[in-house]
């Protein structure tokens, strides 16, 4: 089996690498930086002795994604399915943002995927594909630092819902996780109200479930609770609460 | 606390006498190494932070930790060779190249410690006496220093800086990645024998005639609870086991006893006691067992409640480099302090080594004399007056062990001190790389 992982080269992304490439997955490893895919594609050829090609490429350009995933066949090549464990964040992404950062994590967060799975569900319609994407609980509600990440990321979850309704009489293997914080280096530091989940048992169940028809989940677990309290209480109560928990 | 990526902790030598509350950078990618001069604060390197010397930390200083430059770079079988990131861990380095019958063999003894640490401290093993140091097993290295960017440093490249990276303390920069040079090691089983001594001269002689056979660690496991036991105690000789040719068990990779607390029971009691124990079992058994790599190569692997049982005050430990030529004299020595101040020892240990020394790496053609103390007035005393003996004799005493040590013992035992400091200063005139210890012996 080959399987591409967008975003390869750390936090989830890697760990996602070294769970599949355990498993004798074949692999296309997509990243920014050559430097960190050539290294996690020797230690994992090595080690596992599978088959790895890495793509060195900027998501926030349309151009790369068309030369260098699209209209690169060696890619599709035996390819079975997709996974989009990618997040682009910047300092300050408040109210005050220029429209060009705004259009930037739009493209990164949302834009991209939407635009690559598009394509795939062309290339792939004959054949049974996985297409694996990754939300975040900052998009569960709206929020004061990083507004247009989780913007993104909530239109993600609804892009995944819609994926779910078109794939009906198709073979697509749809699976969408919302994640809380996990112990990846955008943790490192933060002290937390609610524990960190763990990257490699994350890892596990996706690669577990990456034959289920369609899946929508949230982890760790506790984000479940969570969100069904955002869900079930009135936004205006929430809004009070959050105001009066402001003024204190 | 959350400053960019940085996490405050409050972290410990191994050894407890020091801590500080430091703020640690983990990048997991090469752009992230890159900017730590972002930051604008004087930086240090860590690996597992299992020095016994405050290597890894200093209160002022960001503590760089590697931990996810961890991967296997390059690997030729034909030219025995890996390249692999300085965040990787000795049992993993381990458990990849003894699948094709290599390893480095100058491995220290537990086996969570990283090739970078040990590259830093110039590390030796059990094996010292016939392949000395780490050192002897580098081929190349590329650092990166914040100011002088990267480097790839060998005999034949940057040979200065080269020379000054290993046992250099982490002050000329990070190590991003290492070749190494391997050795066949085809059985992975050893024959452990030992050899009974009644004094420290039996013992010495015992070490120095085994040290000379052929594919075989020889150490020794000694007395110290007063002068009339002093050196009685076992030679022991890991020999490797031709007639076991079992399966190589993988060497773990994740900590025993995490959870175990700190409880100060070590005291002159409890220490006598253990120790008659383990004499008399050992007296009382076959002289040889069979062992397996773990068990022989990371000793301490298991035994984390040794260290454990000095409590949160933790210990000190003293490790001497003795030319054969005066030996007698450090120990006619010892025991006149001995008398004296009746300190309270809980290992004592002799092996030999083997190695040139130079700049601040604790290597020479000597013998390698080992003793931990429980961290009390008496024996803080006690150790200041070995320091005396070690400036007298020409002793080297190892600035990676003894936290204690000061710049004016240092400075009188190592007579390359000077040297390494100033070429040191050199290199990074700004001084960026710093840590307690740097700060201590005030390089």
């Amino acid at each position: 089996m080959k399987y591409l992982i967008v975003g390869a080269t750390s936090g989830l992304g890697r760990e996602l690498a070294y769970t599949f490439a355990e498993k004798k997955n074949n692999l296309v490893l997509a990243a920014r930086d050559d430097r960190d895919l050539q290294a996690i594609k020797s230690d994992l050829s090595l080690k596992f002795r599978v088959e790895i090609k890495t793509i060195s490429i900027d998501f926030s350009d349309i151009e790369e994604i068309n030369n260098k995933i699209l209209y690169d066949k060696e890619v599709h090549k035996n390819l079975n399915g997709v996974l989009f464990p990618i997040g682009f964040m910047v300092d300050k992404d408040n109210l005050l943002l220029d429209l060009k950062t705004i259009q930037n994590i739009i493209f990164a967060n949302y834009a991209s995927t939407n635009y690559l799975i598009s394509k795939f569900f062309e290339l792939f319609k004959n054949q049974e594909f996985t297409i694996v994407g990754f939300g975040s609980v900052s998009g569960l509600l709206g929020r004061n630092v990083n507004i247009n990440y989780a913007a993104a990321k909530r239109a993600l979850e609804s892009f995944f819902e819609s994926l779910a309704f078109q794939n009906k009489k198709k073979n697509f293997l749809i699976q969408f996780y919302t994640l809380g914080y996990l112990d990846t280096n955008l943790s490192f530091g933060k002290k937390l109200n609610l524990p960190k989940g763990n990257v490699k048992k994350i890892s596990e169940i996706v690669y577990k479930n990456r034959n289920r028809k369609f899946l929508k989940r949230l982890y760790p677990f506790y984000w479940r609770i969570v969100s069904l309290l955002i869900k079930v209480i009135p936004f205006n109560l929430i809004l009070s609460i959050k105001n009066l928990i402001s003024k204190d | 606390m959350s400053i960019n990526g940085l996490e405050k902790t409050k972290t410990f030598s191994f050894d407890r006498s020091h801590s500080a509350k430091v703020l640690f950078k983990r990048p997991d990618k090469f752009r992230e190494i890159e900017d730590l001069s972002k930051h604008n604060r004087t930086l240090i390197n860590t690996g597992s932070n299992l020095s016994y010397s405050p290597l890894g930390f200093y209160k002022n200083s960001i503590s760089v930790k590697l931990k996810k430059f961890n991967r296997i770079i390059d690997f030729n079988l034909k030219k025995k060779e890996i390249t692999v990131e300085s965040g990787i861990t000795l049992s993993q380095l381990l458990n990849f190249t003894l699948l094709y019958d290599l390893w480095i063999p100058q491995i220290p003894g537990y086996p969570f410690i990283t090739i970078g640490g040990a590259i830093a401290s110039d590390a030796h093993g059990k094996s010292c006496a016939l392949h000395g140091t780490i050192k002897n097993s580098i081929k190349e290295m590329t650092i990166f220093h914040i100011k002088n960017g990267w480097l790839s440093l060998s005999e034949k490249e940057n040979k200065e800086i080269y020379n000054l990276t290993i046992g250099g303390i982490g002050l000329t920069g990070t190590i991003v990645n290492v070749t190494l040079k391997l050795e066949e090691f085809k059985n992975k089983n050893f024959i452990t024998y030992k050899t009974k001594v009644n004094s420290v001269n039996e013992c010495i002689s015992e070490i120095t005639k085994k040290s000379k056979e052929k594919d075989s660690f020889v150490y020794s496991w000694n007395m110290a609870e007063n002068l009339k036991s002093l050196g009685k105690g076992f030679v022991f000789q890991n020999k490797i086991n031709n007639g076991n040719v079992e399966n190589f068990k993988f060497i773990p990779e994740e900590k025993k006893n995490k959870f175990l607390p700190f409880l100060p029971i070590w005291n002159k009691l409890t220490l006598k006691t253990a120790n008659w124990i383990f004499y008399y079992l050992n007296n009382s058994s076959n002289h040889f067992r069979e062992d397996d790599f773990t068990s022989v190569i990371f000793p301490f692997y298991g035994k984390e409640a040794y260290f454990k049982f000095f409590g949160k005050k933790g210990f000190y430990e003293s490790q001497l480099l003795i030319s054969e030529n005066t030996i007698e004299d450090f120990f006619d020595e010892f025991k006149f302090i001995y008398k004296k101040f009746n300190p309270t020892i809980s290992l004592f240990s002799v092996k030999n080594m083997r190695g040139t020394q130079e700049f601040l790496r604790f290597e020479d053609n000597k013998i390698c004399v080992t003793f931990d103390f429980i961290n009390n007035k008496k024996n803080i005393l006690f150790m200041s007056e070995l320091d005396k003996i070690c400036v007298k004799l020409k002793i080297i005493p190892s600035i990676i062990k003894d936290s204690r040590l000061s710049k004016k013992i240092v400075e009188q035992c190592y007579p390359e001190y000077s040297r390494f400091r100033d070429l040191i200063n050199n290199y990074d005139k700004k001084r960026i790389y710093k840590s307690e210890i740097s700060q201590r012996l005030e390089i």
